[in-house]
């Protein structure tokens, strides 16, 4: 006590010297000492206090920022498409287009018109320096394909069929910093005059498709007849042949067995050319199985006519598979050719599209993803995506009597024409059209599936494979490994944290809470790497075991306390109370053993030995070797430590009089324990479990290793499963940036943050109202 | 006193509370277990094992080390309803196409330890088991049966000799040459983007250009010269297979060769010896073979320095925050939020840290880095891609609650009276701070640092999308200016683990090596927080005691 005394006593006469130097009245202040250098504290203690707040602000920052950029990154998910008019002009010298379309570089536009082909200036209409010469002779164009592999087809009023190549080269005739110039070329292949058609017929729709190998034509008559035009067999160059040399090669025809009733309006090929679509003036959609032509049948048809009227307009979408239909009464739906039970196909209706208020008469479809374009006659321009079903933006074309949309080649322009030649065009911006609220969360009707689904599945091997960003089966991997975490943790870390703080003596105390500590610090990647490659087939090996011991072991435990109760006193005495746990480790490795061997024996008397073909045979279980239940148990040497140490946290800190009192009142400490404790606890150790939770829910790398980060939706123990956290984790170094699938993984990011932020904001919240309580007390 | 076993299962409770015993016995069973199941496979790793000759009849014969014994059920015949067979890692990859052979005990007609059999580590192929045959220079031999593994052990010295010198030939000196030609072509671009093409600048440049490939053929010259030495050749015998039967035989170029030895013939000096020779190849050498065999110094390394810059960053912030919030603040409201904040940031998923490092520091930091500084490097990306910096400061976030949490818990701990006695006599907030309460802290905030250091080292999910690949070209410390290269990627021990286990080729062979690079990250992270719970509890002694004397 000496010491504290005597330092107050000399820093008084210090100060009581100081005061003699100064004019008396002044009150002596230490700070006083040097006005210059007492300035420089000031200054230094108000620069700190700045410093010092701006480390709190900087935490706020941290998380607000997280918040924020994740945000950032994904709200553009949700922006529709948006199109700014660009220009609009007329131009001279076409008659009756039928087709508009443009380069990728949005230089050059070209209309597919009565005299053939017109190339203009996309920005201003001027016609192109040199039009396309095209042998037409008195013929006049009367129908025209879609676009494939940059080539056209038209018809002809005189039955012959011919085949354009377009070409848009950019050139850089002054350097590669120089100005780009567009060189457009549109080049005709030898016409090819129909056979065996009468001379009075006109063709009325027309089909063509390059499979990469060979080109396909089909011809639909007025007289309802199916011309087929296809690369000869055996003049075909294989794989390695450049595409001139196929193109000009002779086209063999074949007249397909079949007659279509009434008027053809459109016709389109499946995309391996197996087969071909055709929509009537009837209303009539068909579907002819081309697989061998000469025997060419229709497989599929669906009688539109009576609700929609005719069909105006048939497509097919980029890939292939979906078909879409624009009937009379202006309704625009998509179609699939699928597969039935009996291997035979059936046309069948997935999805409707908001419909035209006038009659369709134009289809688009964009050369980069699942979206389309359908126009009407009004000057509606309607911009669809499949996938999602959504009708993005519904435009107002003013250019007279309208006659063709098209979506550019990058799907980043959007240009209508009327009859008469004028053009208006729009600039497009249209991101992420893949992704809706319905679209990520709710089933979806996928190319090729059977019936609506949830279904992540990323990346494909094409550009034209549908990306199935349904983010649901991850949630449901998600919860589903925290569920059986959970279900193995919580009732071991608050078993063992009622005992630690109950019944468990203070010396030994001290030894188990680090050691616990320390396999909370455990890396999870070590856990998942023994889970994967250890536990994961040993679990397989002795699964019924594994059960077993949730009975074995607690029995094996009371027999033991029943035979330990009869042991003469002088034994018992050698184990203190609270010092149970030293008896309890062989009993619970006796328990372990015992329900492995009674494991065994159920697995070879029960199951026939193999308990899997049992799971099999009689639950249509299917067992993975890296499954739920070996996550569970990883994950749960995870979350256990966290949760008992909260949850033993707050039932130590339970006031001790309570027990007291309640020992006094003639209770046995374990009903002190349940009744009293228990339930004054029993908030913070809800916020243990909460914490425990959103442990669980973001943990990585154990999902990651001891699953097979299969993306499934059911909740079977013996299955595997894809959670948000492992895939992001495996899908971000390959997603672009700015892609959607890049921004659909921030989404989940998202999802993980605000399911762990409230769960840990409402575990600080009760923690803190149980601090406050236990003051009362 | 007579106990009634109603009174024992009912009354008393004791059944319960041995249940609640049970569980955490139980909890620490799965603890222990853990632990002494990656101590026993990791550190018995590089314990030579015995080369043992099975028998199969018909001349077949399988070379190799026991690894597995299990049972096999077999319902077939009732009388023996349990049979055994045993993994046998075989070996000679390149042989046999794998490297473990399950083997039915029934097939096993004798089985015993050769004692010329050798083992032989080789740069490619995995480990070879054989016996020596003959050691050729060129087409010469030098000699043969049993003189020919002591001439091999004679040569192996020079012959890694010579090979570290190509290497080092090879890596450092043509890794320079490239080094410096790349450099000067980025000049030679930026002059061009600036506009100049021509002029002294850039003819020096060339020329300098010209010195530099100079240099490199002169360097292919000189290793050349010294691949012209490498002329020794040993040939091995190896049996057939477990398929067919009789012998085969195998020659490799002395330099293919790392080491020979015949286990069965080790004393236990040469088997401590050689396990220690391995155990340090393992912590320094690089790593071969797609990572399954050699070491793993790269990991350690990038390992370290990713914590290192991680705690240079994360310390200020952590201590900052925690003295706002005990020693600046007013408690109200913005404490509250900020408390709310670090407990927040404490529960987020670290694979969200994650996430949030790729959007902020990579694709917008980075990316804007390198618009400014490196436009010559363009389109390819210097900051625009994963790093060890984005990698440390995205660890910096996730670890920053660990060292506010204990340096909070250290400043409540600190007697009120230590800063009242300094303010009362005159020192300023500030003085107060850094003069009694910073020294009096500074055990805590050390316990914070190691803690969040031992979070770092493990956390493995935001590396994988920040900056860690699976083999790294060049360390990112190295001799070449500014010598610490912020923008490279780097290896991870925990990285490392996933890696060889799950993406490997050949796990059954890699797991081994997995278990040990496992013991080593654990050991590192239960030593730093064994370290963190020692330190602690002395504090909490020191400060009950200046409690005690006040």
């Amino acid at each position: 006590m000496s010491v504290p005394t005597q330092k107050p006593d000399a820093s008084t006469k210090g100060a009581a010297g100081t005061v003699g130097l100064r004019p008396a009245g002044e009150i002596p202040n230490p700070l006083h000492g040097n006005p210059a250098r007492t300035a420089r504290r000031r200054h230094i203690d108000v620069l700190s206090r700045v410093v010092v707040s701006f480390g709190g602000a900087a935490i706020i920052f941290c998380i607000l920022a997280i918040l924020i950029v994740i945000l950032h990154e994904t709200i553009p998910l949700f922006k529709g498409a948006s199109a700014q008019p660009q220009a609009a002009y007329a131009t001279a010298g076409v008659e009756s287009v039928m087709c508009v379309d443009c380069d990728e570089y949005l230089d050059t536009g070209y209309f597919v018109h009565a005299k053939g082909v017109y190339l203009f200036n996309l920005s201003d209409g001027k016609p192109a320096a040199e039009q396309p010469s095209l042998p037409l002779g008195e013929a006049r164009v009367v129908a025209h394909s879609d676009l494939m592999h940059g080539s056209r087809t038209l018809a002809l009023s005189d039955r012959r069929i011919l085949p354009l190549d377009f070409s848009f080269r950019a050139t850089f005739p002054k350097g590669a910093e120089g100005p780009r110039i567009i060189v457009p070329k549109v080049e005709p292949h030898a016409a090819v005059q129909l056979k065996d058609v009468p001379a009075t017929s006109t063709i009325r729709a027309l089909a063509y498709l390059h499979d990469g190998e060979r080109a396909f034509h089909a011809a639909a008559m007025d007289t309802g007849e199916l011309i087929l035009l296809r690369t000869a067999e055996s003049t075909g160059g294989g794989m390695f042949a450049s595409e001139d040399d196929e193109k000009d090669t002779a086209l063999e025809q074949l007249r397909l067995p079949l007659k279509l009733e009434g008027q053809t309006n459109a016709m389109v090929f499946s995309e391996t050319g197996d087969y071909l679509y055709a929509g009537t003036e009837a209303g009539e959609f068909i579907a002819i199985d081309l697989r061998k032509p000469e025997a060419a049948a229709i497989s599929s048809r669906v009688d539109l006519g009576k609700e929609h009227g005719a069909i105006r307009e048939l497509g097919i979408l980029l890939g292939g598979t979906t078909l879409v239909t624009a009937t009379e009464d202006g309704t625009v739906q998509a179609w699939q050719n699928l597969r039935q039970p009996d291997n035979t196909r059936e046309l069948t209706l997935i999805r409707t599209f908001k419909p035209h208020g006038g009659k369709p008469n134009s289809f688009s479809r964009s050369r980069r993803n699942k979206g389309f374009l359908t126009a009407d006659t009004t000057g509606h321009v309607l911009l669809h995506y499949s996938t999602t079903g959504a009708t993005q933006l519904d435009l107002k074309a003013d250019v007279g009597d309208l006659s063709s949309v098209a979506l550019s080649p990058k799907g980043d322009a959007i240009v209508a024409a009327g009859q008469d030649g004028r053009v208006q065009t729009w600039s497009l911006h249209n991101e992420h059209p893949e992704s809706t609220l319905g679209s990520l969360f709710g089933q979806v009707w996928y190319e090729g599936y059977e019936r609506p689904e949830h279904v992540w599945q990323s990346t494909g091997g094409s550009d034209e494979f549908e990306s199935k960003f349904g983010l649901t089966p991850l949630i449901v991997g998600t919860i589903k490994g925290t569920f059986y975490a959970l279900l193995f943790a919580i009732p071991l870390a608050l078993l063992s944290a009622l005992y630690v703080s109950q019944f468990m003596h203070p010396n030994l105390r001290t030894w188990v809470k680090p050691t616990v500590e320390i396999m909370a610090a455990l890396p999870s990647v070590v856990l998942g790497f023994l889970a994967g490659l250890w536990l994961a087939p040993k679990v397989e090996s002795i699964a019924p075991g594994v059960f077993m011991t949730i009975l074995v072991t607690p029995a094996t435990i009371l027999a033991a306390l029943f035979v330990w109760e009869f042991l003469p006193d002088k034994v018992r005495h050698r184990l203190p109370k609270g010092h149970e746990v030293y008896l309890l480790l062989p009993i619970v490795l006796v328990g372990g053993w015992l329900s492995l061997q009674l494991g065994e024996f159920v697995n070879t008397g029960l199951f026939g030995g193999d308990y899997r073909n049992w799971l099999r045979d009689e639950w249509k279980i299917k067992y993975d070797q890296r499954n739920s239940l070996v996550v569970g148990l990883a994950m749960g040497v995870a979350v256990i430590p966290i949760i008992f140490t909260i949850a033993e946290d707050s039932l130590s800190n339970v006031p001790q009089h309570l027990k007291a009192g309640a020992l006094a009142l003639g209770s046995t400490p374990w009903q002190a324990a349940v009744l009293v404790i228990l339930p004054t606890a029993s908030p913070g150790i809800f916020s243990a479990i909460m914490i425990g939770f959103g442990r669980a829910v973001g943990e990585t790398m154990i999902v990651l290793m001891a699953t097979g980060n299969t993306p499934v939706m059911d909740m079977s123990m013996f299955s595997g499963f894809r959670a948000l956290s492992a895939n992001i984790a495996v899908e971000l170094p390959e997603a672009p940036e700015g892609s959607t699938h890049y921004r659909t993984l921030f989404l989940g990011a998202l999802l993980l943050f605000f399911m762990t932020f409230s769960v840990n904001t409402l575990a600080e919240m009760i923690r803190l109202r149980l601090r406050r309580k236990y003051r009362v007390l | 006193m007579k106990r009634h076993w109603k009174h024992i299962l009912l009354r008393s409770g004791d059944p319960f509370i041995w249940l609640t015993g049970g569980a955490l016995a139980a909890s620490l069973l799965l603890v222990i277990g853990m632990i002494a199941l990656i101590f026993v496979s990791g550190l018995g790793f590089f314990w030579p094992h015995a080369l043992t000759k099975f028998d199969l009849g018909d001349g077949k014969q399988v070379l190799g080390a026991l690894m597995e014994r299990e049972e096999v059920p077999n319902p077939d015949n009732p009388e023996h309803a349990v049979r055994h067979r045993i993994k046998v890692k075989q070996g000679n990859r390149d042989l046999y196409g794998m490297d473990f052979l399950w083997i039915d005990e029934d097939q096993i007609k004798s089985r015993e330890l050769p004692g010329d059999a050798v083992q032989v580590e080789r740069m490619e192929w995995g480990h070879f088991y054989g016996y020596v045959k003959e050691v050729k220079d060129g087409d010469k031999p030098v000699a043969t049966g049993a003189e020919a593994f002591a001439k091999v052990q004679a040569l192996l010295p020079e012959a890694e000799r010579i090979r570290e010198e190509i290497r080092s030939l090879e890596r450092d000196s043509v890794g320079e040459i490239n080094y410096y030609q790349n450099q000067v072509r980025l000049k030679l671009k930026k002059l061009h983007m600036d506009g100049v093409d021509t002029g002294p600048e850039v003819d020096a440049l060339t020329k300098e250009m010209d010195s530099w490939q100079q240099k490199y053929i002169d360097l292919t010259k000189r290793i050349a010269e010294l691949k012209a030495k490498q002329t020794y050749s040993v040939s091995f015998t190896a049996p057939a297979g477990a398929l067919a039967s009789g012998e085969r035989e195998k020659t490799m170029a002395l330099a293919e060769i790392l080491r020979v030895d015949k286990p069965n013939h080790m004393s236990f000096v040469e088997k401590c010896s050689y396990y220690l020779a391995k155990v340090w190849e393992f912590v320094a050498a690089d790593p071969r073979e797609s990572n399954t065999e050699g070491g793993v110094f790269p990991a350690i390394f990038g390992t370290v320095m990713m914590v290192m810059i991680m705690s240079v960053l994360v310390t200020p912030l952590g201590v900052l925050a925690a003295f706002y919030l005990r020693e600046y603040a007013k408690q109200g409201t913005m404490v509250s939020i900020v408390r709310i904040a670090v407990n927040n940031l404490a529960g987020v998923p670290s694979i969200v840290f994650g996430v949030f490092g790729v959007g902020f520091f990579i694709y917008f930091m980075g990316a804007g880095t390198d618009k400014a500084l490196f436009p010559e490097m363009l389109p390819t990306p210097t900051f625009g891609t994963g790093g060890i910096l984005w990698a440390s400061l995205t660890l910096s976030l996730l670890t920053v609650p660990v060292v506010i949490v204990a340096t909070e818990e250290g400043l409540a701990a600190i007697p009120p009276s230590m800063r009242e006695g300094s303010l009362a006599l005159g020192a300023t907030k500030f003085e107060t701070t850094v003069r009694v309460v910073l020294p009096a802290v500074m055990p805590s905030i050390l316990t914070g640092l190691i803690l969040a250091m031992a979070r770092a080292a493990g956390e493995v999910a935001p590396l994988m999308i920040t900056g860690v690949v699976k083999l790294a070209p060049s360390l990112p410390l190295d001799g070449y200016f500014p010598y610490v290269h912020l923008e490279r990627k780097f290896m991870h021990l925990g990285f490392h683990i996933y890696d060889v286990g799950f993406q490997s080729p050949n796990v059954d062979a890699a797991r081994p090596m997995v278990f040990t690079t496992t013991l080593l990250l654990l050991g590192i992270i239960v030593l730093l927080n064994i370290g963190a719970i020692f330190i602690r509890n002395r504090l909490r002694k020191k400060f009950s005691a200046a409690t005690a004397a006040i």
